[in-house]
């Protein structure tokens, strides 16, 4: 992955640059967060209900005196593993599809875009909850639906990114010189889409975890004394008029890692142009081609 | 630039087509109509039978056998069962079973709620009146707002509003609609007391009462709609102005405002409302978070009910209004666009 530290890095983006030491910190929270807590996050309090942020906890407490700081990164690990579950049903549910779709002919592909477009009917919270309804009640059945909603945007990005690179000339090419439809595949296409699917999966994480951490404040999948950020928000909004300030915490935690992951995105997209769908200067078959310019071609030009 | 390649609003001004053209054109464009029919209903049709048969497949998913929850634990001997799952049609084939649960469906019969026998149909028609009106009044906001900002944001590109408008878009953005609701609230009625924090009146008992119940719910849900609508509205806006029929109009002395309402946004509201009709599914969605910020009687604290006591016909009969609602939206603003974008083959120019 040369083009990560290359000059036309999107990571030489300020942008990019917090943003991914953002998503540090929340991958060493999910590994150690329970460990890191100073405190311990079900311990109740009866003397320290609703404080201030402070000196002796940090972010305050909550209603009934047990430390935000250590329930947030105590509940750090569950909504960023169940979120990282949802992006990965959608990304193995959605490119396989969409960059096979291209290859299979008319009537697969006629039915995948069906399938997608009646998936992208269910709002993906309300279809989680339903599923909850089917499945039991537990945060890991809860994101599977989710994952299978995700799926149709991986797909409809995948399938647009293939279409474009598989009408390309070389495609062309080694196909004429007996290339197989997985060869292709593998050699030709796959390593262009790549930029585009990580966009839609950066994008897709922000989404994922916005998810998470609604149906968690919903009280989807959790039993109530463990931690977790929806959580939190939900226990401070039933004590508004004691602690107003108490649902900004939890609810910058969220916007932060969401802004994070949409701020990568677009670093990405931005720099790589992958994920955009506007019509743009074609590198490749300039890069490909070595015939110099017919002559009479570059004298209308000076002309 | 040729004459059919044209944008729309300057199309506008072209002499009519003759009307006198003989029977093959007409002949030719009832075909094109028919054709288009034809091939919007092998795309909708596929889509409906598809989601409505995912959302019945729910109630096969769940290993929960109804006909003994509602006998209760004493009286579900295995002869009553069978003979309860026969009355509720639940002893056929799955695939017979959703056909007829789809055609009662289509009659407004979407069966009763295992728990309290109420009909289905009557339990969401009692409350979507709540989501449709926090629904509604955000798409309003959205465009109002989003349309707004955008607009003049691409008027005046380069300036003050146009720096603050990106700044805010992409803080909007990251704030999910049921945090933005927990703001509004501490905002607007703990910290200064002037709106309800939570509750729902329903229109006919007090307009004003209604407004003031869900202004705030509305607002959280159209924020991040704005913001897209905001972006999107702006970065096409910017394009079209700078075309040369813009700058045509303009030299002919056309008022500023005929300008950009006639040539520029006609041409470059598409995107926008595309975004609109795709975010209204995420806009149901967060009607639910509406509704639980501030505890609104909607379909979503139906759902949340339905889904704990796994009442499953009710949750079958929710998500089925819902995907219904979002295909008839997304229907709507697929022919809004085809309106916008009349295509040169002959149809409704």
């Amino acid at each position: 992955m040369k083009r990560l530290i290359g000059p036309q890095s999107a990571l030489r983006l300020p942008s990019a640059r917090i943003a991914i030491v953002v998503l540090l910190g929340i991958a060493v929270l999910t590994a150690f967060g329970s460990t890191l807590a100073p405190q311990n996050p079900l311990t109740i309090n009866a003397n320290a209900l609703f404080q201030g942020p402070g000196a002796h906890h940090l972010l305050g407490t909550d209603y009934l005196g047990r430390d935000v700081l250590s329930r947030l990164m105590a509940g750090t690990r569950l909504s960023v593993l169940t979120a990282l579950e949802a992006v990965g049903i959608g990304l193995v549910l959605g490119t396989g599809p969409g960059i096979a779709t291209v290859f299979l002919g008319r009537w697969f592909d006629f039915a995948a875009n069906r399938v997608t477009d009646a998936l992208m009917t269910l709002p993906y919270v309300f279809f989680a909850v339903a599923v909850t309804a089917a499945l039991g009640n537990g945060l890991v059945q809860a994101m599977v639906p989710v994952g299978i909603l995700l799926a149709p945007f991986f797909f409809r990005v995948t399938r647009a990114a293939t279409l474009e690179h598989a009408r390309a000339q070389y495609v062309e090419a080694a196909e004429l010189m007996g290339a197989s439809k997985l060869h292709v595949v593998r050699v030709h296409v796959l390593r262009k889409v790549l930029p585009t699917i990580a966009v839609t999966t950066a994008s897709m994480a922000a989404a994922a975890l916005l998810a998470v951490s609604f149906l968690t404040f919903l009280g989807i999948g959790v039993q109530p004394p463990a931690p977790t950020w929806g959580g939190v928000l939900s226990s401070d909004l039933a004590y508004l008029a004691q602690a107003p300030w108490a649902p900004f915490i939890p609810g910058a935690l969220i916007a932060v890692t969401v802004g994070a992951l949409n701020a990568l995105a677009d670093a990405f997209r931005d720099r790589r142009g992958a994920g955009t769908l506007a019509a743009q200067p074609d590198p490749i078959i300039r890069t490909h081609s070595t015939l110099e310019p017919a002559d009479d071609d570059r004298q209308s030009q000076v002309a | 630039m040729t004459v059919t390649s044209m944008p729309r609003a300057a199309g506008a001004d072209q002499p009519r087509r003759a009307p006198a053209r003989g029977a093959a054109p007409r002949r030719r464009r009832s075909r094109i109509i028919v054709s288009r029919l034809g091939g919007g209903l092998a795309v909708l049709v596929p889509i409906v039978l598809i989601s409505t048969f995912i959302t019945y497949s729910l109630g096969a998913l769940s290993n929960s056998n109804p006909a003994a929850t509602i006998l209760g634990q004493d009286a579900a001997t295995p002869a009553a069962v069978a003979r309860l799952n026969h009355a509720l049609g639940l002893d056929h084939p799955l695939i017979v079973q959703y056909w007829n649960w789809l055609t009662q469906a289509a009659h407004g019969n979407l069966g009763r709620s295992y728990f309290t026998q109420i009909p289905v149909a009557q339990s969401i028609a009692q409350r979507l009146p709540v989501d449709l009106s926090i629904a509604v009044l955000a798409v309003i906001l959205a465009a109002v707002i989003g349309g707004g900002a955008g607009m003049i944001a691409a008027i005046r590109r380069g300036g003050w509003f146009d720096r603050g408008v990106t700044v805010a878009c992409s803080a909007a953005s990251t704030l999910p609609a049921f945090v933005v609701g927990i703001i509004l609230v501490v905002l607007f009625a703990v910290t200064a007391h002037l709106l309800p924090a939570n509750g729902y009146v329903g229109p006919s008992t007090s307009i004003a009462q209604w407004l003031a119940h869900i202004i705030l719910p509305s607002l959280a849900l159209s924020l991040a709609v704005s913001a897209d609508i905001a972006r999107q509205l702006r970065t096409s806006l910017v394009e079209v102005l700078e075309q040369n029929y813009i700058v045509g109009a303009r030299v002919r002395g056309l008022p500023y405002r005929r300008i950009l309402v006639r040539h520029a946004l006609r041409n470059a509201a598409g995107p926008a409302l595309t975004i609109l009709g795709n975010d209204f599914p995420l806009m149901l969605a967060g009607a639910v978070a509406a509704e639980a910020v501030f505890s609104l009687p909607g379909l979503g604290q139906l759902l949340l009910q339905s889904a704990q006591t796994r009442d499953i016909p009710v949750v079958q009969g929710l998500l089925l209004v819902i995907s219904c609602f979002v295909i008839v939206v997304n229907l709507i603003v697929n022919t809004t666009l085809n309106w916008l974008y009349r295509a040169n083959d002959g149809i409704g120019t």
